[in-house]
């Protein structure tokens, strides 16, 4: 198991700072990671290593705590806890920052793209959750402000296909959104952690949603159309989540970032003992079931906290993470056959 | 014999009959302080509501005003966000502390607030000073 998950190569990215987070582009050619350092970094591939290709430092006056491509890969986000979110338009190497969103009352936590690449979503320590619209003059827009949560928001992510949006909170729940005539509401809240909601990632089809928690274990969850065949409750025409699986026992510490590889269906974990892990679902598994093995686990994966852990889009097997230490780590996971 | 018993019984069950009379005494005068205190609370909870949603409606009543006439596809979706505040205020029960959806409903209307303040790219910065003179949310 320990020769699951390679490492390719490690960076200083963020000198004497954390590295909170990494993006893939959708092209899976560049990285973007941002740190307490307060900058935003692309880095892309020269030959077998990688280069720092451009360093955004201008954009905001306190640590860039998650960053987000747009569908197109030609726009960057960085959400800051200076309260603003950057919008950054990409130029071959260059960057420009073409809008501020402001509006938060403190630290934003999280941004993220829906597929679309029409709607954004914001989160933050306000409790709120922002969507904004943009149109194709880059004009953004709040649609809606969601009270929902009654702690900070710590993560957003929508759904791959559907314009459904998933928040997770210091509150320990899991709520999704979608838009009902005109406005946005929260369709559905997911209770069964027993901690902090650190991150969340929806699995390939959309069909499944995975939530990492301070309380160490992994949530599986399964959405439930009405007249579902399996007889899960639902109210009215709004489908129901339920949690059909939860891993734990395997990680020591909280669970700070969770990533399901669209093309392996692989779940890699960030955790705050300095590991990097990856389950994947057990072949033959009943799906309103579903069981996962651990595949590979490496214990000192960085010196600290490991913060974020990223798939490429398009590269079978790679894994990029990054951690307290300020570092960015590139690892190859190739499960080796038996498991 | 029964007076001897009962002579006892008082004497040995005075320190009980006091600490039940005490108690007595002393939850009567607890529940009516509380029912004070509980309706000065009510009164300066059900008042800070009542100012920040008579704030909202105020600050709506006049950018209705001031968008009035303006016809650009931009300031029609103020105005749409503007009366969607408005009928939440106005909808909202002021008259029932046991609404069920109180929270609920005082979050959104917040929620709206601020996505309107947002469009108008207003800054909305009520503060509140000790005496309650200023407002903040």
């Amino acid at each position: 198991m320990k020769d699951s998950l390679v490492l390719l190569s490690r960076i200083l990215a963020h000198p004497d700072s954390r590295c909170w987070f990494l993006a893939w582009n959708p092209a899976g050619t560049l990285l973007a990671s941002c740190g307490g350092d307060r900058s935003v970094r692309i880095w892309g591939r020269e030959g077998d290593s990688w280069v720092c290709r451009s360093v955004l430092c201008e954009g905001h006056q306190r640590t860039v705590r998650k960053v987000a491509w747009s569908p197109c890969g030609n726009y960057l986000a960085s959400a800051s806890f200076d309260a603003t979110t950057c919008i950054w338009k990409k130029n071959e190497d260059d960057f420009e920052c073409v809008t501020t969103l402001e509006g938060h009352e403190n630290e934003v936590k999280s941004v993220a793209w829906a597929p679309s690449g029409n709607l954004l979503a914001t989160c933050s320590r306000d409790k709120s959750v922002w969507v904004w619209e943009v149109d194709e003059e880059d004009e953004y827009e709040c649609v809606s402000v969601l009270n929902s949560h009654t702690q900070d928001v710590k993560h957003v992510v929508w759904h791959p296909s559907q314009e459904l949006l998933a928040s997770a909170s210091y509150d320990d729940t899991v709520k999704l959104y979608r838009e009902e005539e005109d406005d946005w509401v929260c369709c559905a809240t997911l209770e069964g952690h027993e901690s902090t909601v650190w991150s969340l990632a929806f699995d390939p089809s959309g069909q499944r949603l995975a939530s990492c928690s301070d309380d160490r274990t992994v949530r599986i969850w399964r959405q439930y159309l009405p007249g579902n065949e399996q007889g899960v409750a639902c109210s009215g025409s709004e489908a129901s989540w339920k949690c059909v699986c939860t891993l734990s026992g395997f990680h020591s510490r909280t669970i700070y970032d969770v990533a399901w590889c669209q093309l392996t269906g692989a779940l890699a974990t960030a955790c705050g003992d300095d590991a990097i892990r990856v389950f994947e679902e057990d072949p033959g598994s009943d799906p309103q079931q579903p069981t996962f093995s651990l595949t590979a686990h490496v214990p000192q994966a960085h010196s600290q906290d490991v913060n974020c852990v990223a798939w490429n889009p398009k590269e079978r097997g790679l894994l990029a993470s990054c951690s307290d230490d300020g570092e960015l780590a590139f690892w190859k996971y190739q499960p080796s056959e038996g498991i | 014999m029964a007076g001897d018993q009962d002579m006892f019984d008082a004497v040995v069950m005075a320190d009980e009959r006091f600490h039940g009379e005490g108690y007595l005494e002393g939850y009567e005068e607890g529940s009516s302080l509380g029912i004070i205190e509980g309706r000065r609370h009510g009164t300066l909870h059900g008042a800070k509501v009542g100012s920040e949603i008579g704030c909202y409606q105020g600050f709506a009543f006049a950018w209705r005003g001031l968008l009035h006439g303006c016809t650009t596809e931009r300031d029609s979706k103020k105005m749409k966000v503007l009366e969607a505040l408005i009928g939440m205020i106005q909808k909202f029960p002021y008259d029932d502390p046991t609404y069920d959806k109180l929270h609920e409903d005082l979050d959104r209307i917040r929620g709206k607030f601020k996505q309107l303040c947002s469009l108008l790219n207003v800054q909305p910065d009520f503060k509140i000073s000790a005496e309650g003179s200023g407002l903040s949310f």
